[in-house]
């Protein structure tokens, strides 16, 4: 497993019904990626506003961490973790 | 009343919550840890993996494990997600990095069956995390948290006082709280395996062997322990420490780290309203050597200069071999809550300026993250370790105990 850190401001459609946010699609380097699976998604509430973190599997398999920052709502794609 | 403390550990912490991130891992040997296993998941310990364990001898037994180093700041988020439902069951939890202890005592008629309340908090615990927890339900700490481990992993046990004698009895005598490596040589020196054989050692005997501690076991070994669950709203220490990417002997390198952990640490202390009246710095060199030394501050103090002062001293002292070191931590403790230490008379007219420029600083910390002011000594790690919204990456979990 390789942990590579992105670190990226990113697009992310979202959906957020019922009071509970999840991405559904970002768009990286012109390429949009479908999240087909939410693994975890985790808060911090240490920070003034609360980052809510989601680790997602894309349609090719590859897990990415994606993080929304609750005070300017900006996504960030944080890392990618490849197999090998 | 009679009392009732439930023990909630967290399974294979690390590990379950890196297989959980990363559905690949699962069902597979999964090692969390940088020189030493922090945390291993139980695929891993079928192998006969063991946190503590170092990882050249893991590596060894399990070639096939994937070993990662750990995100400390993602375990501290799901540690706080498991400890605030066992603080909307409990009126006093006491916590620790995986696991707390719950008082349950006196809460029978808001709970009915406390068995059936500890089910319920490990399915909200599922729920909410993802996470198994393993949970004893006791007449005292140390019982809850044994019967427990009978039914790991994510298992759930009860163990009423009357049965509390006849299942000690039969304990190793490395199971009694307070019973450590050394304690259990002398103990096993003398032939004696058990909680049950222990009991035979008279009280005065138990003090003349371990001091102040014997008369705590002569109770232990019975199945009896007073300790109370607190919420420690002052924590014993605050560490802060991390393996370097690669063993250095290099001064700037060492000294711009300590810089970086005593800031951490001190951030940390003034989150609290705490102050620390002991610094000890702890190393680890290549060869696993290791030295610690820590010495009491003048006044307690939570502003970075002075404790780096000292850790920088203590620092200096220590490290006098030619070897890399490997490791290096800070640790804190002995806190007095702000203000309420004596000051000296005249205070140093800029000791204010000062710790209102250090609020500031947490302030701008808290939005834009640790890393976003970088002082001193420690500005020579950038570039050369990697960075997250929270600063520098540290390879070893931080710990507020």
């Amino acid at each position: 497993m390789r942990n590579e850190s992105l670190d990226e401001a990113v697009a992310v459609r979202a959906d957020f019904r019922g009071g509970v946010v999840t991405p559904v699609a970002f768009v990286r380097k012109g390429r949009e990626h479908r999240v087909a699976r939410v693994n975890a998604r985790w808060i911090d509430r240490v920070p003034r506003h609360p980052h809510f973190y989601f680790s997602v599997t894309d349609e090719s398999g590859d897990v990415y961490q994606l993080q929304l920052q609750g005070g300017d709502l900006v996504w960030w794609l944080d890392s990618v973790t490849v197999e090998g | 009343m009679r009392s009732a403390i439930l023990h909630v550990d967290i399974d294979a912490f690390f590990a379950a919550i890196e297989q959980q991130r990363d559905p690949r891992l699962k069902g597979r040997p999964v090692i969390v840890g940088a020189g030493v296993i922090a945390s291993c998941s139980y695929e891993a310990r079928a192998f006969g993996l063991r946190a503590g364990m170092r990882l050249s001898d893991a590596r060894r037994l399990c070639p096939q494990a994937v070993i990662l180093e750990g995100h400390a700041q993602v375990y501290r988020c799901y540690a706080e997600e498991i400890f605030a439902r066992c603080r909307a069951l409990a009126p006093a939890v006491e916590t620790y990095l995986d696991e707390a202890y719950c008082d349950l005592t006196g809460t029978e008629r808001l709970h009915g069956d406390l068995l059936e309340a500890a089910r319920g908090l490990k399915r909200d615990i599922r729920a909410a995390t993802g996470l198994a927890v393993t949970c004893g339900l006791g007449p005292n700490r140390m019982l809850a948290k044994l019967i427990g481990k009978t039914v790991k992993p994510d298992g759930l046990q009860r163990l009423d006082a009357g049965g509390a004698d006849a299942f000690m009895r039969d304990q190793p005598v490395e199971r009694v709280a307070g019973v450590g490596h050394a304690h259990a040589r002398t103990l096993r020196s003398m032939n004696i395996r058990t909680a049950g054989e222990m009991r035979a050692l008279p009280l005065a005997a138990l003090e003349r062997l371990f001091g102040a501690n014997g008369r705590l076991l002569h109770e232990r070994c019975r199945g009896r322990d007073t300790a109370a669950v607190s919420e420690r709203e002052i924590p014993v220490s605050i560490s802060r420490e991390t393996s370097f990417h690669r063993d250095t002997a290099d001064r700037v390198e060492i000294e711009g780290m300590l810089e970086y952990l005593v800031g951490r640490a001190c951030r940390t202390a003034r989150g609290l309203g705490i102050r620390p009246g002991t610094v000890a710095v702890r190393l680890r060199y290549g060869d696993g050597e290791s030295a610690e030394c820590a010495r009491s501050l003048a006044t307690p103090s939570d502003a970075d200069p002075v404790a780096l002062a000292l850790a920088l001293e203590l620092l200096r002292r220590q490290f006098t071999r030619r070897v890399a070191l490997h490791a290096l931590g800070v640790t804190f403790s002995n806190f007095t809550r702000a203000g309420g230490e004596q000051g000296a008379l005249f205070d140093e007219p800029e000791a204010g300026r000062r710790a209102a420029l250090y609020r500031a600083f947490d302030r701008v910390r808290a939005d834009f993250g640790h890393g976003i002011l970088v002082s001193g000594r420690a500005l020579h790690l950038k570039g050369r370790l990697a960075e997250d919204e929270h600063g520098f990456v540290l390879r070893t979990p931080s710990l507020t105990k």
